[in-house]
């Protein structure tokens, strides 16, 4: 039996006034790809900070490997590439001094690893980290974390601050260090990005994990806003449209058409056919809607998928 | 406008409330402790002015001569108000800095322009809330002085006590002003360090002209200099109303070119600019292999700072050897004064003398550099440095024994080479000092800084938002003991544990042995109760 990339037993930090990370039981496997999904403020950096051995559980525990987090804390980031959720400040120091300094403090840094990707990149590393854009300071906190090719990557929020060609750069990336074997944990607060590159995909509200969905479960589950303007020249068939699979909340307002779809969009695109669309508007509901949508206002129940 | 003063004044809180306590605890002191000190009659009073003058002339190089000692006013004015002065350039050179490019990088200045506020605005927002702070942290000096002759059974004019604060205060805005100014010509990396060198010039060019005369035609360019025509609280003395209106015209001189120079120049750059050249980029990683050594990697990160720190003080030891010898070689030359130093000097007048100024000032300054380096570390907890170090494989405990030990050997670069400048600038003034001791005294400097340093790490362990302050009020609290503590008869044992007493005075009198032995019980307790902290707390949290 292979020994678990994360394993985390009722792990709890516990901030006070009902903030904090609430008995959190997680299972990643070894070269898997897990999603770590939720609001602003929902706990994602502190359980990082957890398993990073950071910060210390109120109660509980985690492991790395089979290292325990806190008493192993040294032996775990030997296995662990991790780029934090804000950046640190390292003023005038050039991107080249700062992947010196922290190659040689990681000790099996691969250089010409760090090189490539900072060409993948195009971060400049003879730039002080002051003069630094935001996205590239994000750039080199990629850097740091991947160059020494790590068994575990834990990234909190990595693609925050890249523009969208980056965001592709970082995902090639992430299939590259996969396919090498690597077990990946990716927070994030973005359904779209975590559904693309994951295999499963834990949800987690108010320090509380809602739920660990597998990739077609989560695709089940996906919610689209969706608005139609219909050409004046045909009747809008709306029948159809109610009648279609995973269309709910159908409003009709003259020529426009406002719907949910839930799943493929298939059924609608049928349920349209030989009506003339002038517009048609999709945007994913939020993380705040889905819960809304899906659990109501308090979710705490936990359910996993394996 | 409103908005943004009240903003100012929110921001600058700590400073008002931390100066403001400073500036009525130190006021207080020197005023309750003049009554225990300098008798109660006439003749006891006039003789104690007399030995305060022998005793100020060897703090002339950084404080004016006192006028009239023997009066509870003349003493106050020269013991508290002449330190305060310098107290309060330094709060207005760190709060001007942080101001202007502290703010910046934080991306204050950017929300506040965003709300479609102008940028003179802002400069005068700033300049208007500092000013506000600055005054009532003087008025709270004004009080104590106050508060202290009536303790002493004896009254004094208020209106002295308000134009002392005024004249305070009012020194306070124009460095802030200057500072504000200089801010806005170099990078943020070098502005503090720049606007420091160029107050630090200006109080000099005051203070040593006193016993240098061709920097006489100079002083007129100093701050200092006018803030020293007053002595409201001198029996006697007033309000120098041109000299203080001058420094007032200087604020806002300078208030109005910092608006100016901030009008001209982008957020977050310099309005000076170096030139650069256009090159490729790069994406190699930095070729020095001193990234790759523990420890010297650290010292290579904090190089400059390292050898400005190690100039300034050595520089300023060889300014101290010069004045030792044009100040002590008229002394001698005064036979009233043969007796005092028969009786309270032993061994060469020249070496005790330079001993008591120069290793007071170094511990002063060493004391300081440990602060930066704690507010270093503490810095690296609040910007995330920290978190991404110990996310890598390194134990905190390591953490910590690092910062020990590149702590240790900057403070052994600085005391060595200053040491060694002083001893050549000794031996062509011709003041011979003993070449060992000499040696013992620069590098006793070593443990002295890492108690500082020590009790910092456990203080940035464990609070690290409040260490800066807490360690710097230690620093004054330590110093004030040893100054302050056979005055009011405190317990021998509390005096002796500071460290500047632990210091000694190894130059003239050789190393107190169990000076030195407390001193590195402290460092080793330090240590182990910060790498304990270090490993129990939370990181990033």
């Amino acid at each position: 039996m292979t020994v678990a990339a994360i394993q985390t037993a009722r792990l709890s930090k516990n901030y006070g006034l009902g903030r904090g990370l609430f008995e959190l039981d997680l299972h990643v496997q070894a070269q898997e790809m897990f999603g770590f999904v939720g609001p602003n403020g929902a706990s994602k950096t502190t359980t990082i900070r957890c398993l990073m051995g950071l910060v210390r559980p109120t109660s509980g525990s985690a492991h790395v490997f089979g290292l325990d987090c806190v008493r192993d804390y040294v032996a775990v980031s030997q296995k662990v590439g991790h780029v934090p959720g804000d950046m640190a400040q390292f003023g005038s120091l050039r991107g080249s001094e700062v992947v010196a300094y922290f190659g040689a403090r990681q000790g099996r840094a691969d250089f010409q690893y760090a090189r490539s990707i900072a060409e993948r990149f195009n971060l400049d590393l003879s730039r002080r980290y002051r003069e630094y854009s935001t996205g590239n300071k994000q750039k080199l906190g990629i850097v740091l974390a991947f160059m020494s090719r790590p068994p575990l990557l834990i990234l909190d929020e990595p693609t925050s601050g890249l523009d969208p060609l980056n965001q592709q750069t970082f995902y090639t990336l992430l299939a590259e260090a996969r396919q090498g074997g690597a077990t990946i944990f990716l927070s994030s607060h973005v359904l779209a990005e975590v559904e693309r590159t994951c295999d499963r995909v834990g949800i987690i509200r108010a320090g509380h994990l809602v739920r660990v969905f597998d990739l077609d479960e989560m695709q089940r589950i996906r919610l689209h806003h969706v608005e139609l303007e219909l050409g004046s020249d045909s009747d809008p068939p709306i029948d159809a449209i109610r009648a279609a699979a995973g269309v709910e909340d159908v409003k009709v307002n003259g020529r426009i058409i406002t719907c949910t779809v839930s799943g493929p969009f298939e059924p609608l695109l049928d349920g349209l056919r030989g009506a003339k669309v002038i517009r048609l508007i999709s945007r994913e509901p939020t993380l705040e809607e889905l819960f809304l949508e899906y659990y109501g206002e308090a979710p705490t129940a936990i359910t996993t998928t394996r | 406008m409103t908005t943004m003063y009240v903003l100012a004044l929110r921001l600058g809180r700590w400073g008002i409330a931390g100066f403001g306590a400073i500036a009525f605890f130190v006021t207080l002191l020197q005023t309750v402790g003049f009554y225990k000190i300098a008798g109660t009659t006439e003749s006891e009073r006039q003789a104690f002015g007399r030995s305060m003058r022998v005793l100020a002339a060897q703090f002339s190089v950084i404080i004016a001569p006192p006028m009239r000692p023997d009066t509870v006013g003349g003493y106050v004015q020269f013991r508290a108000f002449g330190a305060l002065a310098i107290m309060f350039a330094i709060w207005a050179l760190a709060s001007a800095s942080g101001a202007v490019r502290g703010d910046e990088e934080r991306g204050l200045v950017q929300a506040a322009l965003g709300r479609g506020i102008s940028r003179p605005r802002l400069v005068a927002a700033r300049v208007a809330a500092f000013a506000t702070g600055s005054v009532v942290a003087a008025l709270a000096a004004g009080a104590a002085f106050l508060v202290g002759v009536a303790s002493g059974g004896e009254s004094v004019s208020a209106a002295a006590a308000v134009e002392a604060a005024i004249a305070l205060g009012a020194l306070a805005i124009c460095c802030y002003s200057l500072t504000l100014f200089l801010a806005q010509l170099t990078s943020a990396r070098s502005a503090i360090a720049f606007a420091g060198d160029i107050l630090l010039t200006l109080f000099l060019i005051n203070s040593l002209s006193r016993t240098f005369d061709f920097l006489v035609p100079w002083r007129w360019l100093s701050p200092f200099h006018y803030y020293e025509l007053s002595s409201p609280l001198v029996p006697g003395g007033t309000l120098d109303v041109r000299a203080t209106f001058i420094l007032l015209a200087a604020a806002i001189a300078a208030a109005a070119l910092a608006a100016q120079a901030f009008r001209l120049r982008d957020v977050g750059a310099a309005l000076v600019k170096l030139p650069t050249w256009r090159r490729p980029p790069s994406y190699r990683m930095s070729r020095s292999s001193l990234w790759r050594v523990p420890i010297v990697r650290d010292l290579y990160d904090r190089r400059i700072g390292l050898l400005v720190w190690t100039a300034g003080v050595s520089a300023l030891g060889a300014v101290f050897v010069v004045l030792t010898k044009s100040i002590v070689k008229p002394l001698l030359a005064i036979p009233a004064l043969a007796p005092y130093f028969s009786a309270f000097v032993n061994g060469d007048v020249f070496t005790s003398f330079f001993a008591y100024i120069w290793f007071g000032f170094a511990q002063l300054l060493m004391a300081g550099f440990a602060i930066a380096q704690v507010a270093r570390w503490a810095t690296e907890d609040s910007d995330g440095r920290l978190e991404l170090i110990v996310s890598n494989p390194i134990s905190r405990v390591r953490v910590v024994l690092e910062r020990a030990m590149v702590l240790t050997l900057e403070a052994l670069v600085i005391s060595s080479l200053s040491g060694v400048v002083v001893g050549i600038e000794a031996h062509a003034q011709s003041i011979e000092l003993d070449r060992w001791r000499l040696a013992e005294a620069a590098l006793l400097l070593v443990p002295f800084t890492l108690v500082f340093g020590t009790v910092g790490a456990v203080l940035a362990s464990r609070i690290p938002r409040a260490t800066v302050g807490l360690l710097g009020a230690f620093a004054i609290a330590t110093y004030v003991l040893v100054q302050l503590g056979p005055i009011f008869k405190l317990p021998t044992w509390l005096v002796d544990a500071s460290p500047f007493k632990l210091y000694g005075q190894p130059l003239s009198a050789g190393v107190d042995q169990t000076g030195l032995g407390v001193m590195l019980g402290i460092v080793v307790v330090g240590i182990g109760a910060s790498a304990l902290v270090m490993q129990r707390r939370d990181i990033g949290a």
